[in-house]
């Protein structure tokens, strides 16, 4: 296919946590904040006068000081994103705010806070922890608003002066489901077989929208859908198509090596993914937007940490109609190395998806930085695209 | 750096002076038991001879016969008298018969805990009406919600402490198995071995079946809340056990967790109720919650006397009876208000008279971290060997607040909130979640409190929330001059440290950083590594 015409400009956007996109926002005076998980409400930050900025930590080489405040046995995203605090790579943070939602990453902004990394010159500058829901109920939607309240909107208002009316609440809102509907649109054109974006053009799309702040990529996501709507496919068909499911994938080299091994993306299903980091906020005029917000999150949230039954059976069962939805072949369940919600995650979802919803399921734990390892990733992607295709000769179809 | 004083015991030990010679590299057990004067070694014998009889009562009942012979993990308890002479090392006068007092009575606790798993076991015993009135819960699980239910009426079964926590101390192999059968389904190995080894031990279909329905919870780590999914899927879908979610939050010391935690614990409450058909009672309740006081006050009162130079109640035998009490009993049990009362007037008997554990105190010690199973005897090799005194270990640092005790109606409600306090407070998670402040800052706090100028760091290799500090430990530890010793190990997989590879670390520190000789050559190098 010819490429997306600012296909470029956003592979270079996510080059570094401190991109173009932040720097103008710290020039239209936006207070720019940092998080850490997809459990934080993203609407919440995107208040008029404010930006989120997920943090990245792209290119990842050497992670030795990290390491030592950490050690080797956590897992490398959160030694990764030390590694560049202390590197001075996210001074451009006004604050940050994190959930406890798993102990690595709450551990490696804590060590941010004790070495001072960020706000050194900025009086206002705060960090704030969390807490978020266990499980998908009424109670947890409750704990979720008072979180929000007060580790989110009220330090905003009190340091920054901001506005967290439920007005601007909503505001947020409609502003992030304009980018979520965008987003998904791009995204339905992984559907069919023929395909108009790769799966890799669709994780950088999407990442930028992490990892920017968002008001500032609407424009050319709404000339990329534009593009697409007349884009023409490729005719050489893939080998097979795959979801990617899994703990955080900020490195598109990561579903670049699979393409590359004639494994079509076809959907995500992962932290920086727009399944379900990128589904609209449904919100009504009898309840206040803050509780509709926190329970849309709440419902939504895929994360492994979410521990009742309903959302660990449930979690598979949402991974098996993506499958179905977006005619996916076979399921990758990936894990970044020594992440224990996902190690198990990934152990319990593989069985469930192959034994009792019947989808060939290619398990494996992997670098935070492909680039670190591409070989036995290649390895395995291969050979379980091999094995997609023998079941698919063995049932009478095509390879 | 930070000193104290070393303190020399006037007092020559009785019998034996070099415990060390009685382990044999041949034998999987001490090759004879060590003489420590007549008076003492009666004392530990008759100890034994309860020990055999607690068991020699358990076997005579048959379907314990059947659930051992069905059962991998019933092996370890062959070896429980060898296990309870790891923690009499050395001993002598009231601390030899505080570590008998806590510790068989921890026995007794754990054989009654596998004598009732076998009775509503379907495979063993299959008293059904038994098993309709019983609760499973998690090992490491404060079982406050089940403090206002008649004992009588409703059973509260941890299956994982005799399963896998109890037997990985007196078998140090026995978890290997379950570790390879979890590894083998796909879970990594990189996870904390604990809770990896109750789900190997939940696929390889090894645990009791029984109860009515199962309360789960969050309360350690990631991993241990994760865990919980493979272990449910088994419960619910195999054996028809409805399982309940109990949501504990983490960030325990923040004012607006609170309500949620107390929503949660009236939730699980509701979901006991419903599945055993028995009602809450709140005298039971407030009687509980007297004990649990009482149990408080004893446990603040044995910290006090360890903060002096002559501490009384330390190593492994206070932490476990603390977990067991703390945690798995929570005011349920009468029993152990006699225990805690019994065991405070022979540390006060032992403060009165000065009684020292060796020949000399060189360094008081602060142990942080988790503990290994493999070689829980380790405190005391410590003591014996170094000198170095282990005042308290992180586990036994737990809640020192008052809950409410008189049945009142506001109290009926704050209740729930001190329910809710508990286990949030629960042993280990109480410092490893919550924020550094109280990992780390916590830390350096008790050292000032017990006067101590080392720190002893287990150094679990799994145990991410520990060892997301090691930089700040470190750091801070020289800002404040404690000497800070790290122990690396794998909680339960001795393959991975073995016992001397452990000890090793803490020879090779005290050697060339503190530049000392050990108090008793004869237990630097220990040939245990092959033994239960």
């Amino acid at each position: 296919m010819r490429d997306l015409k600012h296909l470029l400009y956003f592979e270079n956007l996510l080059q570094e946590a401190n991109n173009a996109l932040v720097a103008q926002a710290k020039a239209d005076g936006r207070v720019c904040i940092a998080y850490t998980c997809e459990n934080v409400p993203e609407p919440l930050l995107n208040l008029a006068g404010t930006c989120s900025v997920r943090l990245f930590a792209p290119h990842t080489g050497s992670m030795d000081i990290a390491t030592y405040y950490m050690t080797n046995l956590l897992c490398e995203p959160s030694r990764a994103l030390l590694e560049r605090a202390i590197e001075g790579g996210y001074s451009f943070a006004d604050c940050v705010i994190t959930p406890d939602g798993c102990t690595m990453l709450n551990r490696a902004v804590e060590n941010m806070e004790l070495l001072e990394t960020m706000g050194k010159d900025n009086p206002k500058f705060f960090h704030e922890y969390m807490e978020i829901a266990f499980k998908n109920t009424e109670s947890d939607v409750a704990l979720s608003v008072l979180q929000c309240q007060n580790h989110i909107l009220t330090p905003l208002q009190k340091n920054y002066g901001i506005d967290v009316s439920d007005e601007a609440i909503r505001k947020a809102v409609a502003e992030h489901n304009r980018l979520c509907e965008l987003i998904r649109a791009i995204g339905d054109f992984r559907k069919g077989d023929q395909p108009r974006i790769t799966g890799y053009e669709f994780h950088v799309l999407c990442l930028a929208t992490y990892v920017c702040p968002a008001y500032l990529v609407l424009d050319k996501l709404e000339a990329t859908l534009k593009e697409l709507k007349t884009r023409k496919p490729d005719d050489k068909p893939w080998r097979a198509r795959v979801l990617l499911v899994g703990s955080e994938v900020d490195d598109s080299g990561l579903v670049k090596l699979i393409e590359e091994q004639g494994a079509f993306v076809c959907c995500d299903r992962f932290c920086f993914g727009s399944y379900p980091g990128r589904v609209p906020i449904q919100l009504n005029d009898q309840e206040d937007a803050l509780t509709q917000v926190c329970r849309h999150y709440v419902q939504n949230c895929q994360c492994p940490r979410m521990m009742n039954q309903e959302k660990v059976y449930g979690r598979k069962q949402y991974v098996a109609e993506l499958a179905k939805e977006y005619g996916a072949d076979g399921i990758i369940y990936e894990q970044v190395k020594f992440c224990d919600p996902w190690a198990y995650e990934r152990t319990l979802g593989a069985a469930m998806l192959e034994q009792d919803y019947g989808y060939p399921v290619l398990s494996v734990d992997r670098p935070y930085n492909i680039a670190a390892s591409a070989g036995q990733m290649r390895t395995r992607v291969q050979a379980f695209v091999e094995s997609i295709e023998i079941k698919k000769i063995q049932r009478g179809g095509k390879a | 750096m930070k000193t104290v004083e070393t303190l020399v015991n006037p007092v020559k030990r009785t019998g034996e002076q070099s415990p060390g010679k009685i382990y044999n590299e041949k034998l999987k057990v001490r090759a004879r038991r060590e003489w420590r004067g007549f008076k003492d070694t009666f004392y530990d014998y008759t100890r034994w001879l309860y020990l055999m009889s607690v068991l020699g009562r358990f076997i005579l009942v048959p379907r314990n016969v059947k659930g051992f012979f069905r059962y991998r993990w019933m092996m370890s308890y062959l070896f429980v008298p060898h296990g309870m002479d790891k923690f009499t090392i050395g001993l002598r006068d009231e601390a030899l018969r505080i570590a008998h007092t806590s510790f068989n009575f921890v026995i007794a606790d754990v054989t009654q805990a596998i004598a009732n798993c076998f009775r509503g076991d379907r495979r063993v015993g299959n008293d059904k009406a038994y098993s309709d009135k019983c609760v499973l819960t998690d090992e490491n699980s404060m079982v406050t919600f089940m403090m206002g239910f008649d004992t009588d009426k409703v059973h509260t079964i941890l299956r994982e402490v005799p399963t896998m926590f109890a037997s990985n101390i007196f078998h140090q192999f026995n978890v290997m198995h379950y570790l390879d059968i979890a590894q083998q389904y796909g879970i990594p190995g990189d996870v904390c071995p604990m809770p990896e080894a109750e789900a190997g031990i939940s696929i390889d279909d090894d645990f009791c079946v029984l109860g009515c329905c199962a309360v789960q919870n969050n309360t350690t780590c990631d991993g241990s809340l994760m865990g919980n999914g493979i272990i449910a899927k088994r419960l619910e879908r195999e054996y028809g056990i409805p399982t309940f979610q109990l949501a504990t939050p983490l960030r325990h010391k923040e004012p607006d967790v609170l309500e949620y935690a107390a929503r949660e614990i009236k939730e699980a409450i509701a979901f006991v109720e419903k599945h055993t058909g028995e009602k809450w009672d709140w005298d039971v309740y407030f009687t509980s919650a007297k004990r649990v006081n009482d149990a408080t006050r004893c446990r603040i009162a044995q910290m006090e006397i360890n903060s002096t130079p002559y501490p009384q109640f330390f190593g492994a035998a206070f932490s476990l009876y603390n977990d067991t009490n703390y945690m798995g009993n929570s005011g349920r049990n009468a029993d152990f208000v006699k225990i805690d009362h019994k065991l405070l007037a022979l540390a006060e008997k032992g403060y009165a008279a000065k009684r020292m554990y060796a020949k000399e105190y060189r360094h008081r010690c602060i142990v942080w971290g988790v503990q290994p199973q493999y070689i829980i005897d380790q405190l005391y090799w410590l003591v014996q060997c170094w000198g170095v005194v282990p005042l308290t270990d992180m586990l036994s640092v737990v809640n020192t607040d008052m809950i409410a005790e008189e049945d009142t109606p506001e109290n009926r409600e704050q209740a729930y909130r001190d329910m809710a306090m508990l286990n949030m407070e629960m042993i280990m998670r109480n410092h490893t979640h919550g924020g550094f402040r109280v990992l780390v800052d916590e830390l350096w706090e008790l050292c000032e409190k017990m006067n101590a100028d080392m720190v002893m760091m287990w150094e679990h290799m799994s145990c991410k929330a520990l060892t997301g500090m090691h930089g700040q430990f470190e750091e801070q530890a020289r800002e404040r001059g404690i000497h800070l010793m790290w122990v690396s190990h794998d909680l339960c997989d001795p393959r991975v440290f073995t016992r001397q590879a452990i000890r090793d670390q803490v020879n090779s520190y005290m050697r060339t950083v503190m530049r000392e000789e050990p108090l008793d050559p004869s237990l630097e190098n220990i040939p245990d590594n092959e033994a239960y």
